[in-house]
């Protein structure tokens, strides 16, 4: 195994960065309906998927720009947020429960998708797709460094937003001891459905980076679920920082792994190193 | 398996069904059959293993998939590259999946804080690291391990009967391992740790062993059927073992059939595969499986416990099962300790007159110092209050001797040995209890068999049923909560759960109580019933250490009173004594008061 | 609880029941009189976008089939299950093929995992099992078992030395080889084989497996662009090979010589693809199309993929795999004249048969044909075309060895 030169080593970290960010990006919603609302949505990733699906839909059949699907697409999984909690209020779906309701979503969208576009790959070309900006001998693909800023961006504020607004802070109540939390006079109904929409309109936003960086096929969601997942846990339920630092964490470890030594063997460092971390526990997990 | 309450009836029904399941390979069905109940039972077993630990204990694992393929690909190897015969490797290959069950178990549930979702990213990670491990060694390498030249012995005239047989075999173990553990004191235990984990310990559950068995059986019979199905598909690769769908049905079956139900994973099983098979396998498969998982949606959504509970209450509302009341079992007198904590050479002084003994006792968290070097003495027999303002370290002493934190520095030693060391259920074994101040029953387990669970694993010496049920009726009516036994602790008031609590403390026969602030939010009657409550129990022969902010309850109860204050103790002795001590007063009611 | 509640669970409940309902009503099986052909495909799952086109094939041939008069005078009909892109489903269901719907006889699905599950199944109800993709010949232990591919017994080692071949008749011999292989079986085994080869002859050898799940190959790319080398060989199945240029797009990089293995055929659209090769054994161009069943096929399978809504709505050698698989057996049940397999194994062991892929027989180990007849095509200017051997193909087309 040689060592591979300084270069090689600069451009995956950059590569790996940019990748665990999509991570990050993809983690935000769901570990924010985890932390916050209790509630395991698998369905997530495949509201992402969907929501690339669409963004891809919209630029390549009907001429419009991923800008403008987005934003027809984010308000309207905002709605769909408030409306799966709603059923997840109205039903008193437990934690567990919710697992099994989201997946069977799931495989709802995934049967959707599939029968509107075929099982067979979709992907977007857009102008921007294979540009990069030349730094210093290094390459930085520009939509991934796109994605990357939206990621930063929404991590930031959502965590700004929980911290320092009183929205914010109310639903962190909330998640903490509701009872409590409506003896102060907080609005729990409105916060989670407020909640709810936010994690929905975070997949949908995740998905339009899909769309434009990645390759589509319904069985994608599944693809993801594993290290995003990972990224949520580890990142600390609820934390949005946490989430995008996990990304990137996961995504630097493969990067890294891959470009040192046979590629292939890029779960096991990743996941070992989070083994180790939850095993050994730094201060700053 | 209360069925109808007639055990003969139980058991004759039981012989028939297994002597058909037996038998049907012998009927002249189309092997398909025969290969689907194959499949039926894969996927009993996989969902009820999972349940042992993960829907008991409520430690979700999202890596089952990692025992099934250690199964998978020890048959795999073995079988296929080493020539053992295949009937050979599936215990052995129970036996690795257990053993890396149990390895896992062993790191991970040392750690208090890898609870939850922490738990469940260890799982992942693991099925990860495996999967990765075996795709890049000559354990596949990537193109796959193919069985078909390895000898499947026939049953019945053709390999699929076996598959059969040896499926029902597993699912038959799977199912009635469930059902033995659930009504066993490890099943206790279990749903106890599911409810509040540290509760359970501080009750004399041994949790780290508990969950390690749970986990330990869960992956081993995840292993053999995983051993199984390897020769079942004759072609191995990494890809299908550790699927996603082999991580997660078996979670969605079991919170589909009821997860705290031995029964619940295997009927979730079957109606799971079967509704695919049925509408899910033909050239519309897609639309098929999106309305399958509607059908799954809309059951959770109305049945959110699960099918089988449901299913349970019917089936009793059909065959009513006569549930006597056991009768009260007064229990036998307080007997001295039981065996003293290895190498203690015991201080025969320390065995006569007191009872338990702190010595400099220093606790700091992070920065804050809890306890700066407290020692104290609780003598048999007696009444101790401990008072002292908010934050002066009462209810980390408690903890303490409890054992639910370790201490930094000092001794604590109970009955002439030292227990510093030891952990909480051990503690709660030798015949230390305490009371929670705001209570904390299991809150999905009867307030008879919250009692009953504090008897078991307490440090009473109880061997039969009769016996637990019966202290455990006792100690409710002395608590006067008998007529709530069959109720669950949330329908419960205030006042009443408070009992609860004492109840479950005196049905582990403590021979030193601590009461955490018994007696907030109860009013003025039942403040006086508490009171006699607590004199009826130092009659039994129970040392107690009486945590209390009422200072007219600690007058009136306490022979002795101990003062903290900011992690010291500022003094002890008679109410009136203490009550009088410049320091103390100075302390509670400012500097003008002093003197 | 409030009657609007009780309504709401009551609809619900009705709402369930009539959908379970719904899913038992469905699944009545059939039988009589037709001649009735089983096989699994992976509908949903993974491998679902090439087990479209299989499906897409296999209603071609028996609409053909049934409009010209059926079977041995009877009609035929097709049975499918989903196998999910599983061997354990797949297994399970060739069984229920065989003694629930007693066809009278199964075709292969698709893929090596359901290939190999599948023809267990044959083996022990001694079945002919005729399979139209299985990339690792010799695992094909079954004697009744017959390869519909063209790529002969040791594809590993033949069809790299056809490409090494068909680079140096245009004067071109890579120094040094990158070979960047999915771990999916069949790409990993033959990606072997380019490995061993090369090694053999001298070159500089980088090779690099990824997992299947791979969603970021910046880092892979570039390495191979700091390897630089002469000759990229990617063992991909479907989509990666569109990624990985995707990747050497963001760097700026182009490759000189490259090859992809199972791609996608949608590759042929993706900027930087221009010079990328692969294999083929038919495509919906001339010469191929001079063959009038090949045409036929080839406007039918059109038709029918742009209602489907393939983004690749044209024939290639995974469509005319299947479709020769289809014909071999059909061609055997003709022959003799009857639908026994042992028959009709026997006959298909000593047989040629003519199919849209070209003629073959069964001679080569494990039923492959014994002349390797598998060739190359590159894309250019933003199409497939069969480019090598010679002989094969058009008089004006180019293979343009490298950059």
């Amino acid at each position: 195994m040689a060592l591979p030169g300084l270069a090689l080593v600069e451009q995956s970290l950059i590569t790996g960065f940019l990748a665990g960010s999509l991570y990050g990006l993809l983690a935000l919603g769901l570990s924010l309906s985890w932390g916050l609302l209790k509630l395991v949505n698998i369905g997530h990733f495949a509201m992402a998927l969907l929501s690339a699906y669409l963004t891809w839909y919209f630029g390549t059949e009907l001429g419009i720009p991923a800008w403008w699907a987005g934003a027809i697409i984010v308000p309207v999984f905002f709605v769909y947020g408030i409306a799966l909690h709603w059923v997840f209020v109205r039903f008193r779906v437990s934690e567990m429960s919710s697992m099994l309701i989201t997946f069977a979503l799931a495989i709802i969208v995934e049967s959707l998708i599939q029968t509107i576009w075929t099982a067979d790959f979709r992907r977007y070309t857009t102008e921007l797709a294979n540009q990069s900006f030349l730094i210093g001998g290094l390459y930085i693909p520009k939509l991934n460094l796109l994605a990357c800023a939206v990621a930063a961006l929404l991590a930031i504020g959502t965590w700004a937003w929980l911290r320092y607004t009183y929205v914010g802070k109310a639903l962190r109540a909330c998640a903490e001891d509701t009872p409590i939390a409506s003896a102060f006079g907080i609005n729990h109904k409105t916060l989670t459905y407020l909640l709810s929409g936010i994690c929905a309109a975070y997949a949908g936003i995740a998905g339009v980076f899909i769309a434009l960086i990645g390759t589509l096929a319904p069985n994608e969601i599944w693809t993801w679920i594993g290290v995003v997942f990972a990224v949520v846990i580890i990142g600390r339920l609820g934390n949005p920082i946490g989430a995008l630092l996990g990304g990137i964490l996961i995504g630097v470890c493969e990067a890294l792994t891959q470009s040192a030594v046979n590629p292939a063997w890029a779960p096991l460092v990743s996941f070992s190193v989070l083994i180790l971390l939850l095993l050994v526990k730094p201060k700053w997990i | 398996m209360d069925l109808t309450g007639n055990r003969f009836a139980n058991y004759a029904g039981l012989a028939v069904l297994g002597a058909a399941l037996i038998a049907v390979p012998a009927l002249d069905l189309p092997a398909f059959y025969i290969a689907f109940f194959y499949v039926l039972f894969h996927w009993i077993s996989l969902a009820t293993s999972w349940a042992i630990l993960s829907g008991f204990a409520g430690y979700w694992s999202f890596g089952h998939a990692a025992f099934f393929g250690t199964g998978v690909y020890t048959t795999a190897t073995f079988a296929a590259k080493l020539g053992v015969p295949f009937l050979l490797t599936i215990p052995i290959a129970a036996l690795f999946a257990a053993a890396l069950g149990a390895g896992v178990g062993f790191v991970v549930f040392r750690l208090q804080r890898l609870r939850g979702e922490l738990f469940a990213l260890i799982t992942i990670s693991v099925t990860f690291v495996l999967a990765t491990i075996v795709s890049n060694t000559p354990i596949d390498g990537g193109l796959g391990v193919y069985l078909i030249a390895v000898k499947v012995p026939e049953v019945f005239g053709s390999p699929t009967s076996t598959f059969y047989l040896l499926g029902l075999l597993l699912a038959a173990i799977s199912v009635w391992t469930a059902w033995k553990i659930s009504r066993s004191k490890l099943g206790l235990g279990l749903f106890a740790i599911h409810d509040d984990e540290d509760v359970a310990e501080a009750k004399g559950v041994p949790t780290f062993r508990y969950k390690i068995l749970a986990f330990a059986i869960s992956s081993g019979i995840a292993g053999a059927v995983g051993s199984v199905y390897a020769l079942y598909v004759s072609y191995v690769t990494v890809g299908d073992t550790f699927d996603v769908t082999v991580i997660m049905y078996p979670v969605v079956m079991t919170i589909f059939g009821g997860a705290r139900h031995w029964l619940g994973p295997a009927f979730g099983a079957v109606v799971v595969e079967t509704a695919l098979y049925t509408a899910a396998s033909g050239p519309d498969a897609s639309i098929g499986r999106a309305v399958v998982a509607l059908v799954l949606i809309l059951v959770v959504l109305l049945l959110p416990s699960g099918v089988m509970p449901s299913i349970v209450r019917l089936w009793q509302s059909v065959f009513p099962l006569r549930r006597e009341t056991p009768r009260a079992v007064a229990p036998p007198a307080m007997v001295p300790a039981k065996a003293q904590a290895a190498g203690s050479a015991a201080a025969p002084a320390a065995l006569n007159g007191t009872v338990l003994a702190c010595t400099d006792v220093r606790k700091s968290f992070g920065g804050v110092q809890a306890l700066r070097g407290v020692s104290l003495d609780v003598k048999r027999g007696e009444i101790l209050g401990l008072v002292g303002p908010n934050g002066s370290g009462k209810s980390t002493l408690i903890n303490m001797i409890t054992g639910h934190y370790p201490l930094d520095q000092g001794t604590i030693v109970f009955d002439g040995a030292p227990i510093q060391h030891l952990s909480a259920h051990r503690i709660a074994e030798l015949g230390i209890a305490r009371s929670y101040q705001i209570p904390r029953p299991f809150n999905r387990l009867t307030v008879r068999a919250n009692v009953a669970l504090a008897g078991m694993f307490g440090a009473g010496d109880l061997h039969n049923d009769t016996e637990i049920y019966g202290q455990a009726q006792h100690w409710m009516e002395f608590a006067g909560i008998a007529g709530r036994a069959n109720d669950f602790p949330p329908q419960l008031n205030l006042h009443e759960r408070k009992f609860l609590e004492l109840a479950r403390a005196l049905a582990a026969r403590p021979r030193v109580l601590c009461l955490d602030e018994v007696l907030s939010g109860l009013n003025h009657t039942e403040i006086d019933a508490a009171l006699h409550l607590i004199r009826n129990i130092r009659e039994g022969g129970t040392s107690i250490v009486f945590v209390e902010h009422l200072m007219r309850a600690v007058v009136e109860l306490s022979d002795r009173v101990a003062v903290l204050n900011e992690g010291e103790l500022i003094a002890v002795g008679t109410p009136q004594e203490t009550m009088r001590d410049p320091h103390v007063v100075r302390v509670y009611l400012g500097e003008p008061h002093a003197a | 609880m409030t009657s609007f509640g009780t309504w709401t669970r009551r609809g619900l409940f009705v709402a369930a029941v009539a959908a379970i309902g719904f899913m038992a009503a469905d699944a009545e099986a059939q039988s009589g009189k037709p001649i009735v052909i089983g096989q699994t495909l992976a509908l949903t799952g993974p491998l679902g976008q090439t087990g479209m086109v299989h499906k897409i094939v296999g209603e071609i041939f028996v609409d053909d089939l049934n409009k010209a008069g059926g079977l041995l005078g009877r009609p035929v009909e097709w049975k499918l299950y989903d196998d999910e892109s599983k061997g354990s489903v797949a297994r399970t269901q060739y069984e229920r093929l065989i003694t629930v719907d007693k066809v009278d006889l199964i075709i292969g699905p698709y893929a090596t995992e359901g290939i190999l599950a599948a023809m267990g199944v044959a083996q022990r109800y001694k079945k002919v099992f005729i399979q139209n993709t299985l990339g690792i010949p010799h695992l094909a232990t079954y004697q009744g078992q017959f390869s519909a591919l063209m790529i002969g017994a040791e594809p590993q080692n033949s069809f790299p030395r056809l490409v090494f071949k068909a680079y140096a008749d245009s004067g071109f011999t890579p120094k040094s080889v990158a070979v960047v292989t999915s771990k999916f079986a069949s790409a990993q085994f033959n990606s072997k084989g380019m490995e061993a080869l090369a090694k053999e002859r001298g070159m500089a050898v980088t090779y690099l497996e990824y997992d299947f799940g791979t969603r970021d190959f910046g880092a892979i790319a570039a390495r191979v662009k700091d390897a630089n080398p002469d000759f990229i060989w990617t063992g991909v199945l479907g989509v990666e090979g569109h990624q990985i240029l995707d990747a050497y797009g963001k760097l700026d990089y182009k490759p000189k010589a490259h090859l992809y293995l199972y791609p996608a055929p949608s590759l042929a659209q993706v900027p930087g693809a221009e010079g990328g090769i692969s294999q083929t054994s038919l495509e919906d161009q001339r010469p191929y199309t001079d063959d009038p069943t090949v045409k036929h096929f080839s406007e039918g399978f059109h038709e029918k993929a742009v209602k489907a809504n393939l983004p690749y709505p044209f024939i290639d050698s995974q469509a005319g795999n299947s479709y020769a698989g289809w014909q071999i057996l059909i061609a055997a049940v003709k022959a003799t004249n009857s639908l026994d397999d042992a028959k009709l194994i026997e006959w298909l062991d000593k047989s040629e048969v003519q199919t849209v892929m070209g003629k073959r027989d069964f001679k080569g180990k494990f039923h492959t044909n014994s002349r390797d007849a598998t060739q190359l095509r590159q894309i250019q200017n933003g199409k497939w075309v069969a480019v090598y051997p010679k002989e094969r193909t058009l008089p004006e087309t180019k293979f343009i060895a490298q950059r």
